[in-house]
């Protein structure tokens, strides 16, 4: 008799589990997750090609070595800043944009002081590699807001009646948000 | 009462320059949903074309080498060409454009949007996920500095436009194979099997009309053979006959008169057989007609692609 009563009470509890939106959480909250490494790769894959670039550049203009180095720094920096997609707080997302944002604004002096070389601009494999960091820095734009949306659409669900108990009992917490160009992360209007 | 006659003078004025200032900006710059599908009118149909800035020749060719890139490799392309777009980011734009309108197969993600706006001097490609690895954003630069940024640049719209679908189309050629019907529309794949079924029940038919042709009223078994025709009559390509039957069984003989049409041989299909499958046969060669709308499939876009100013 006790193992039936049990039996219902877990039968019970599955149900009220999945009508409350628990599995829907977890799927919206693996969404996030997904979308976070999305962010990375692309990021990693500017990383990439930044010692390519640097080369290229070095080639023509040894003597900028300041700028050249300043992007090189940066992108160590960067890399040593990782967030695991399960423990994204609103304060190491913040940190991990502003390393990034370094490599973006080191970059995009960089690029301004390509301008004075001719040669250089002319040079076929910098121009692949300027269309490649072009194209990178707009998927990175495009994962950027594809999180932000995943984000959002996990916060909203999870602070929706009745889903908030479940969320709070579980541990379901808020996600952060990517924040559009604050301070020194405006992102280098990088144009060719 | 000053201060409020003031202020009454004030509003209408902002009202004014508002309105005025929403009516140019309709007039110039187009927002994302402004833009009209062309392709979904008509499936030949790739280039929206709303200000007119390419010629009706232009237009024309370049529908014809997109319609053959898709039947060829199954890459759907959308090209849109404005004076002015909203907020002058091209990118965005052409983004937009792929992602709002789902250009490319769900399952390939090969949509290619190619956006130029005259006013805002800037040409862009956006390629699918899938389209990334064989038209990689340095071959999308190059294509737009080699062949297209010159004529741009001299304000040759027709000329570049031309020239870079060419060359995109001559990359594009062959790439991908075109992704089998079945996959993606499962709706062809219903009418093939109601033709199909239709077919059988005509012929399941027409046989047991067959079948009671050769049955002898007397013996009950199908062992009625035709031993003699005479022609009685020929009019309008229609043949009236009269045939002798023969039951090999029994021996009963009987004598029917038959229509058929001419150029069926003797027995052949009876006159109801014959029309009614033929009939059945049209429907497979539906879908010739050329203005029927097309859609897309609604690939999804990562930003690959690239962009330049001229």
């Amino acid at each position: 008799m006790k193992n039936v009563t049990k039996l219902i009470l877990m039968i019970v509890c599955a149900i009220s589990l999945s009508s409350c939106g628990y599995n829907t959480m977890v799927e919206k909250d693996e969404a996030v997750s997904q979308a976070w490494s999305n962010v990375e790769n692309q990021y990693q894959r500017r990383a990439d090609l930044i010692p390519n670039l640097v080369n290229t550049v070095k080639g023509y203009a040894a003597h900028e070595k300041e700028t050249l180095e300043a992007v090189v720094a940066a992108r160590t920096k960067a890399t040593q800043v990782t967030v695991d997609a399960e423990s994204l707080t609103p304060e190491k997302l913040k940190a991990y944009q502003e390393a990034q944002g370094e490599i973006g604004s080191a970059l995009g002096r960089l690029l301004a002081i390509t301008e004075n070389y001719p040669d250089l601009k002319a040079n076929e494999n910098f121009k692949e590699l300027q269309a490649q960091l072009e194209g990178t820095e707009n998927r990175i734009s495009v994962e950027r807001r594809n999180f932000n949306e995943a984000s959002k659409d996990y916060n909203t669900y999870i602070r929706k009646f009745p889903n908030n108990i479940i969320s709070s009992l579980f541990g379901f917490e808020k996600r952060p948000y990517f924040e559009a160009e604050s301070g020194s992360e405006k992102a280098p209007a990088v144009e060719f | 009462m000053y201060f409020c006659a003031n202020m009454k003078r004030y509003v209408i004025t902002w009202i004014v320059c508002i309105f005025l200032f929403a009516i140019q900006g309709k007039a110039e710059a187009y927002k994302v949903d402004d833009i009209v599908m062309v392709h979904l009118q008509d499936k030949t149909r790739y280039v929206c074309n709303p200000d007119h800035i390419l010629s009706p020749a232009t237009v024309t060719q370049i529908n014809s080498i997109l319609y053959t890139l898709e039947q060829q490799t199954g890459i759907e392309t959308l090209v849109v060409v404005v004076k002015e777009i909203e907020g002058g980011d091209c990118f965005n734009f052409a983004y937009e454009l792929g992602k709002q309108n789902g250009v490319g197969k769900k399952s390939s993600n090969n949509g290619l949007v190619i956006l130029l706006s005259t006013q805002d001097r800037c040409i862009q490609f956006v390629t699918g996920y899938g389209l990334e690895g064989i038209l990689p954003d340095a071959i999308c630069k190059r294509i737009q500095n080699q062949k297209m940024n010159n004529y741009f640049a001299k304000n040759e719209w027709d000329a570049g436009m031309i020239s870079g679908i060419r060359a995109i189309n001559g990359y594009l050629d062959g790439s991908m194979e075109p992704e089998e019907r079945e996959n993606n529309e499962s709706g062809e794949l219903y009418i093939f099997g109601f033709i199909f079924l239709f077919m059988l029940l005509i012929f399941t038919l027409s046989y047991n009309i067959q079948r009671k042709k050769t049955l002898c009223p007397q013996c009950k078994k199908h062992t009625l053979h035709r031993t003699d025709s005479h022609l009685i009559s020929r009019r309008n390509g229609i043949k009236k006959e009269r045939v002798v039957y023969t039951c090999s069984h029994c021996g009963h003989t009987e004598v029917r008169d038959e229509d058929s049409d001419d150029h069926s041989g003797g027995i052949g299909w009876g006159r109801r057989g014959g029309p009614l499958i033929f009939g059945g046969g049209s429907f497979g060669s539906r879908g010739s007609g050329g203005f029927s709308g097309g859609s897309f499939g609604g690939g999804s876009f990562g930003g690959g692609g690239a962009g330049s100013r001229f």
